[in-house]
C-alpha cells in the first residue's frame, strides 16, 4: 500500500470513528433523553463536575473533532506534496 | 423596540468597515487574471487559508443565529454549533484532498474533472447558484438586524449597506481580498468573543431587583396606523421592555433563582458557570398571538437544568414527543448539518487557494480548530444573553451585539462591527462562488461564448452586482426569519444535491456523468419542493398559524436531508448503472 492509499485508508477509519460518535450522540438525544415528554435520562444524566451528558457530549464532540483532525495532521505530515 | 445611537459605536463601526473596504481596493489591484480572481492564484499560505475557512463559514447563522437561539430555546441552538462543526470532519476526512486535486475553480470543475460533460457543468452550476443564493439570505438578514441597534437605521438599509460593500470587495478584487477580509473577521470573531465570554465568566449571574410576577404581561400589536405597546403607541418611553425594567430592574431574559437562595454567584469557572446555571431557575417568555394581531409575551419559570436539554423550540420540539414521525425534523436537520459542510459551494471553492492537496489538509485542521473554538464559546455567549435582561423578543437575531451591549458601549461597537464584517465575509465567498458558476462555468464551457481570461474575470464582476442586487432582495424579503434556521434550509439542499455527487464520483468507479446529472438533479429539486411544501415554510414564510400549516403542508416533516441525501445517492447508483457503456472509464487519479 502505497502512502497516499495509507493516509487515505487512516482518513475514513477516524471519519467512520466519528460517525459513530456523533450518530450515538444524536441518536441518544433523540431516542434516550425524553419519555412522555420527561427528561428520563441520556443527555439529562449526570456526567461530571455538576454537568450533564448534554453539555459534555456537546462539547466533547466540538473538541474530539479537533483532536481526531491534529492526529490525522501528524499522521499524515509526511505526505507533503499530493498535488 | 427603539436602539438608542451611539455616536462611539457609529465611529468604530465606521472605521472599522471602511478599513476592510479601503485593504480590499489594495489586495484587488494584484488580481487581474481569472487564475487571480477566482482562486487568489492558488498561492495563498495553508495557515491564512485555515482561518479564512473559520472567516467564510463562522456567518451570521454561527454568530447572531445560534447566539439568539440559545438565548431564547437553551440547548437547541448550540445543536446548530455541534453539527455546523462536525460538517468538517466530512469535509477533511472525505472531501478536502481529492477535491483540492480534481478541481481548478469551481466546484463543477471538480464533478467535470473525469468527463468533460456540458450538460454536468450545467447542473453543477445551477446548484451552485441556488444553494449560495439560500445561504446569501440568512447572512442578509443578519446584516439588517445588525444596523437596527448599531445605527438606529431600518433593517432594509442595513440590507441595503451589506450589499453595496460586498458588490465593490467581490467586483473590485475576488478571492485576494476575500481571503484577507475572512482571515481578519475570524481571527477578530474569535479573539472578541472570547473577550465577552471572559467578561461573562467574570461577572457570573445575578437576579433582578425584584422577582418578576407571572401577571407581568407584554404586549405589541401592528396596526395600520403605527405600533402599540401596551395599549399605547410606540415611543422611546414606551417600549416593549420599559414596564419591566422599570418595575423589577430587568428586561427580557433573566435568573428567576439561583442555588441556596444566593442573589449573586460573582466570577464563575468555565464548568462551575454551566453547573451553576443547570441549579438555577431562569424567567423566560412565552409568545403568542391572538386573531387581532396582538403578540402577548407571558413570563414562564423553566430551570437551567432544562433548558440544557434539547427539544424547547419549535425546531427540535420532536425531540421530546414519543412520536418517531415527530423526531424525524430533528434527526434529518442533524444530517445535513452534518453532509452539508462539504457540500458548500463557497466552502469548497476556498480549496483551490493553496498551492496542494497537503495544504489543502492543514489549512482545514486550523479551520476546524479557529470554528470548533468559536461553537464552545457560543453556549456561553447564548446563556449570558438568556440571563443578561437585555433580549429583543421581536428578533433573535439582534441577541449578540445586545449582550455585547451590558458590557459598555465600546465592546458593542467592535462586536458590531465584527459581526458586520462577518456578514461581509461570508457573503463575498457565496456571491464570488455564484460568479465563478455565471462567468466560468455558464458562460465559458456551457454556452461557449468566446471568453479569455479578463473576459472571464469581466463576466464574473457583472455577475456579482446582479447578485448583490438579488440577495439585497431576498434579505428584505425575509426580515423576520431566525437566521440559523434559514441556513439549515441551506445545508439540506447543499446536503441533497452535491453530497451524493461527489462522494460517488470519489469511492465508485462505475459513477457516469449521467448518473451525477441525474442525482444532482434530483437531489436539487427535490430538496427544495420538500422544503416549499413543508409547514415550516407555511407558517415562517407565507404565515400561516402553526395549526393551519400542520394541515396544509404536503410533506411530514419539514427538513427534507433524511430522505433527499439517499434519493440521491439511489439515482446516481441506479442512472450510473443503466448508463455504464456510454461513459469511458478513465482511473481515480484523485484518489
Amino acid at each position: 500500500m502505497n502512502r497516499r492509499a495509507r493516509t487515505r485508508t487512516l482518513a475514513l477509519l477516524l471519519f467512520t470513528l466519528y460517525c459513530v460518535l456523533y450518530g450515538t450522540f444524536v441518536l441518544v438525544a433523540a431516542f434516550g433523553t425524553f419519555h412522555e415528554g420527561k427528561a428520563t435520562g441520556g443527555l439529562a444524566r449526570g456526567a461530571f463536575a455538576g454537568l450533564s451528558w448534554g453539555v459534555v457530549g456537546g462539547f466533547g464532540l466540538i473538541v474530539g473533532a479537533f483532536l481526531l483532525a491534529l492526529a490525522y495532521a501528524f499522521v499524515a505530515r509526511d505526505e507533503e506534496t499530493g498535488s | 423596540m427603539i436602539y438608542e445611537t451611539s455616536t462611539l459605536a457609529i465611529a468604530v463601526f465606521v472605521a472599522f468597515v471602511t478599513a476592510v473596504l479601503i485593504l480590499s481596493f489594495w489586495l484587488g489591484s494584484r488580481a487581474k487574471s481569472a487564475g487571480g480572481y477566482f482562486a487568489a492564484h492558488g498561492q495563498v499560505g495553508w495557515f491564512v487559508n485555515g482561518i479564512a475557512f473559520a472567516g467564510d463559514y463562522l456567518s451570521a447563522a454561527s454568530f447572531l443565529g445560534i447566539c439568539g437561539m440559545i438565548a431564547f430555546f437553551g440547548y437547541d441552538g448550540f445543536l446548530y454549533s455541534i453539527g455546523f462543526l462536525a460538517g468538517w470532519i466530512v469535509a477533511l476526512f472525505v472531501i478536502a484532498e481529492p477535491i483540492k486535486r480534481m478541481g481548478k475553480y469551481t466546484l463543477a470543475d471538480a464533478l467535470n474533472a473525469r468527463f468533460q460533460s456540458r450538460g454536468l457543468k450545467l447542473v453543477a452550476a445551477i446548484a451552485t447558484l441556488v444553494i449560495s443564493l439560500f445561504y446569501l439570505i440568512p447572512q442578509m438578514v443578519g446584516a439588517g438586524a445588525l444596523v437596527k441597534p448599531l445605527l438606529g437605521l431600518p433593517h432594509w438599509a442595513g440590507v441595503a449597506m451589506v450589499g453595496a460593500a460586498v458588490t465593490v470587495i467581490v467586483a473590485t478584487a475576488g478571492m485576494v481580498s476575500t481571503t484577507w477580509v475572512q482571515f481578519i473577521k475570524g481571527t477578530l470573531l474569535v479573539a472578541v468573543c472570547t473577550v465577552v465570554v471572559a467578561l461573562l465568566l467574570e461577572r457570573g449571574f445575578s437576579l433582578p431587583t425584584k422577582p418578576i410576577s407571572s401577571d407581568a404581561i407584554q404586549t405589541l400589536q401592528v396596526t395600520p396606523s403605527g405600533t402599540l405597546v401596551h395599549g399605547q403607541p410606540l415611543s422611546k418611553e414606551n417600549q416593549l421592555d420599559s414596564r419591566l425594567r422599570a418595575e423589577f430592574g430587568t428586561g427580557f431574559g433573566s435568573i428567576a433563582s439561583l442555588p441556596d437562595g444566593a442573589r449573586s454567584t460573582g466570577p464563575l469557572g468555565p464548568l462551575a458557570y454551566f453547573k451553576v446555571f443547570a441549579a438555577s431557575t431562569v424567567t423566560t417568555w412565552k409568545k403568542s398571538t391572538d386573531p387581532n394581531g396582538v403578540t402577548t409575551w407571558s413570563p414562564v419559570e423553566r430551570t437551567g437544568a432544562d433548558l440544557l436539554l434539547p427539544g424547547a423550540s419549535p425546531t427540535f420540539k420532536g425531540v421530546r414527543d414519543d412520536r418517531l414521525v415527530a423526531k424525524l425534523d430533528f434527526l434529518s436537520l442533524m444530517l445535513a448539518l452534518f453532509l452539508g459542510t462539504a457540500s458548500l459551494p463557497h466552502i469548497l471553492i476556498r480549496y483551490y487557494t493553496v498551492k496542494d492537496a497537503a495544504s489543502a489538509r492543514k489549512s482545514t485542521v486550523v479551520g476546524i480548530g479557529a470554528i470548533g473554538a468559536f461553537y464552545v464559546l457560543t453556549l456561553y455567549l447564548g446563556i449570558g444573553a438568556m440571563t443578561s435582561g437585555v433580549l429583543d423578543p421581536t428578533d433573535s437575531n439582534m441577541t449578540a451585539p445586545l449582550l455585547a451591549k451590558t458590557f459598555g458601549d465600546g465592546l458593542f461597537a467592535v462586536i458590531s462591527a465584527i459581526a458586520f464584517t462577518t456578514v461581509l465575509g461570508t457573503v463575498s465567498g457565496l456571491i464570488l462562488a455564484g460568479a465563478g458558476a455565471v462567468a466560468h462555468d455558464l458562460m465559458r464551457d456551457v454556452f461557449r461564448m468566446n471568453l479569455d481570461d479578463r473576459g472571464q474575470v469581466r463576466a464574473a464582476k457583472i455577475a456579482s452586482v446582479a447578485l448583490g442586487i438579488g440577495a439585497v432582495g431576498l434579505g428584505i424579503l425575509f426580515e423576520k426569519l431566525n437566521v440559523s434556521f434559514l441556513v439549515g434550509w441551506a445545508f439540506n439542499v447543499a446536503a441533497s444535491a452535491n453530497l451524493p455527487a461527489l462522494v460517488m464520483l470519489l469511492f465508485w468507479r462505475r459513477t457516469t456523468k449521467e448518473g451525477i446529472i441525474a442525482a444532482m438533479s434530483v437531489g436539487l429539486l427535490a430538496s427544495l419542493a420538500w422544503v416549499l411544501a413543508s409547514a415550516d415554510t407555511l407558517e415562517k414564510v407565507l404565515g400561516y398559524s402553526a395549526a393551519d400549516a400542520a394541515t396544509m403542508a404536503l410533506v411530514p416533516f419539514s427538513q427534507p436531508a433524511i430522505v433527499t441525501v439517499p434519493l440521491g445517492f439511489l439515482t446516481l447508483v441506479v442512472v450510473s448503472l443503466c448508463t455504464q457503456s456510454t461513459t469511458r472509464k478513465k482511473p481515480h487519479a484523485a484518489l
